[in-house]
């Protein structure tokens, strides 16, 4: 996977126990659809809380999103 | 003899950590702290200085304080970065709350040190050492920097023990073993013992921490009065300081100074300087969301001569405008009318800008001005520091933003455990 920090917009649910979950989001003019979440872990580097998402597509193809809690910014970390 | 437990948290070279921890979140694989780095103020212009430096270039002899143009010449390989203080200011805040779930006694010290009374807490109960040990690694997986934990039963020796060997280390002194771990340093290892210090202390042939201990008080005294007194009693492992919890800011003063390539005389100039100045040292304020009610302006005239002066404001501001309308009417009050060559402005008495009252004389105007402000700062951010400047400056020749060089005043340069 190739490090980006890409800032992407985003549609996610949030649920009523403050659960998020990514849905689709916009790269490169493309809509991508979220189709399975592998993974989710909170992450406090330098104390800067961001969600790591690490989503699986199509079933072989492996990237990270995050969601950081301060700024309300979604970034395409990996891919 | 105190049976409490203190430990003294400090950040291993704290900027430089954080810059890493924060690159490693964003995606960024340079290694700071194993390359040579430094943060530093300004590249462009001779006032940068050099604030943190990782270990490689310390070995080079990159100091903290150092021009970037010395340390460059010193290191070629330096490769600089400019400060995020806002990054700095959350990484220190969110340390503290950490810290804060182990003990309510938390007291801060610097942007990057804390004292824990840890007497009496769970995590300490089995073993202090195992306890510390768990903090430390509980930072570093957490946050992902590394910090030294020093453990006493006063303050002034966890602070000495935390800077024993770096980074990554938990080490005790308790008072048993002040003799062997703390006597042999250097003198200038013990706090408070300052560089002007040290030489007055050479002169009379002290060199250790042990032989300051063991001299006499009274040539001490003679010496350098009360605080003669003071630093033999630390050199002895002697702090009666009581622990406070403070809920503590990370600066006590934000500044900003810039020496002018040219001597300025007249009114107009001044103005600008200032307010360039001001322009600068506010946005860094309103960054680290701090209010401040202390105004402070000095000069130096091209003979070197220094005039300052301060004022106190009713109420707590970060708004550029009311900060440089209190910076040239202090101007007005110093300045004789004498060729100056640097300007400096500082404010202090910050608060936590949530905190801010609003004050009576508050005009419609100081409120629009503290709507636009934060718009600047983020146009600025986003399109570079010359997108909006003010029109003043236009064909003046002179800078819209001076300065750059932080002159903030940490409280860890208080003189007081
Ligand atoms: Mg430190």
């Amino acid at each position: 996977m190739k490090l980006l920090n890409h800032p992407i917009e985003m549609i996610a649910v949030f649920d009523i126990d403050g659960k998020i979950t990514p849905a689709k989001f916009r790269y490169e003019d493309k809509v991508v659809r979220v189709e399975k979440i592998i993974k989710r872990q909170k992450e406090k580097l330098a104390g800067n809380e961001r969600w790591v998402f690490t989503c699986m597509h199509q079933q072989n193809y492996l990237y990270e999103l995050k969601y950081e809690i301060d700024t309300q910014k979604w970034f395409l970390f990996k891919k | 003899m105190s049976d409490k437990i203190i430990f003294h948290i400090d950040v291993n070279s704290a900027f430089l950590s954080w810059h890493q921890a924060y690159y490693r979140q964003i995606g960024r694989d340079e290694n700071l702290l194993e390359d040579y780095y430094a943060i530093g103020g300004n590249e462009k212009k001779r006032h940068g200085i050099v604030l943190a430096k990782s270990i490689p270039a310390k070995k080079m002899g990159v100091k903290t304080g150092q021009s970037l143009m010395e340390a460059r010449q010193i290191c070629p390989k330096l490769k600089v970065i400019p400060p995020r203080y806002d990054v700095y200011v959350k990484a220190s805040k969110k340390l503290r709350e950490l810290l804060m779930s182990y003990t309510p006694l938390v007291e801060v010290f610097s942007i990057d040190e804390c004292f824990m009374d840890m007497s009496g807490t769970s995590i300490i109960q089995k073993s202090v050492e195992k306890g510390a040990f768990f903090l430390k690694e509980k930072v570093k997986k957490e946050f992902g920097y590394t910090v030294n934990i020093g453990i006493s039963n006063c303050k002034l020796l966890a602070k000495q023990a935390s800077e024993f060997e770096k980074p990554d280390k938990v080490h005790t002194l308790f008072p048993e073993e002040v003799p062997h771990k703390l006597w042999p340093l250097p003198v200038e290892e013990l706090f408070m013992v300052g560089n002007k210090t040290k030489i007055k202390l050479q002169r009379i042939g002290i060199e250790t921490i042990e032989q300051l201990a063991s001299c006499e008080t009274s040539l001490l005294e003679t010496l350098m009065k009360s605080h003669g007194r003071l630093i033999q009693q630390y050199a002895k492992g002697i702090d009666d300081s009581i622990f406070v919890k403070k809920e503590g800011l990370p600066f006590k003063g934000i500044g900003n100074g810039s020496t002018i390539a040219f001597d300025v005389i007249d009114q107009e100039t001044a103005r600008h300087i200032l307010l360039s100045l001001v322009e600068t040292a506010s946005a860094r304020l309103r960054e680290a969301n701090l209010v401040c009610n202390v105004v402070s302006v000095g000069i130096k005239s091209s003979e070197f001569l220094n005039f300052g002066k301060q004022r106190k404001l009713s109420f707590f501001t970060d708004v550029t405008q009311t900060l440089y309308q209190e910076a040239i009417q202090l101007f007005s009050e110093i300045w004789d009318g004498k060729p100056i060559r640097h300007f400096s402005v500082r404010f202090s008495n910050l608060e936590w800008s949530y905190r801010k009252q609003i004050h009576w004389f508050n005009s419609q105007i100081d409120y629009k001005m503290e709507a636009l402000d934060p718009v600047i700062d983020r146009i600025r951010d986003k399109y570079g520091t010359y997108s909006v400047m003010r029109g003043c400056y236009v064909h003046s020749g002179l800078e819209p933003l001076l300065g750059g060089y932080p002159d903030d005043d940490y409280p860890d340069m208080s003189s007081l455990l």
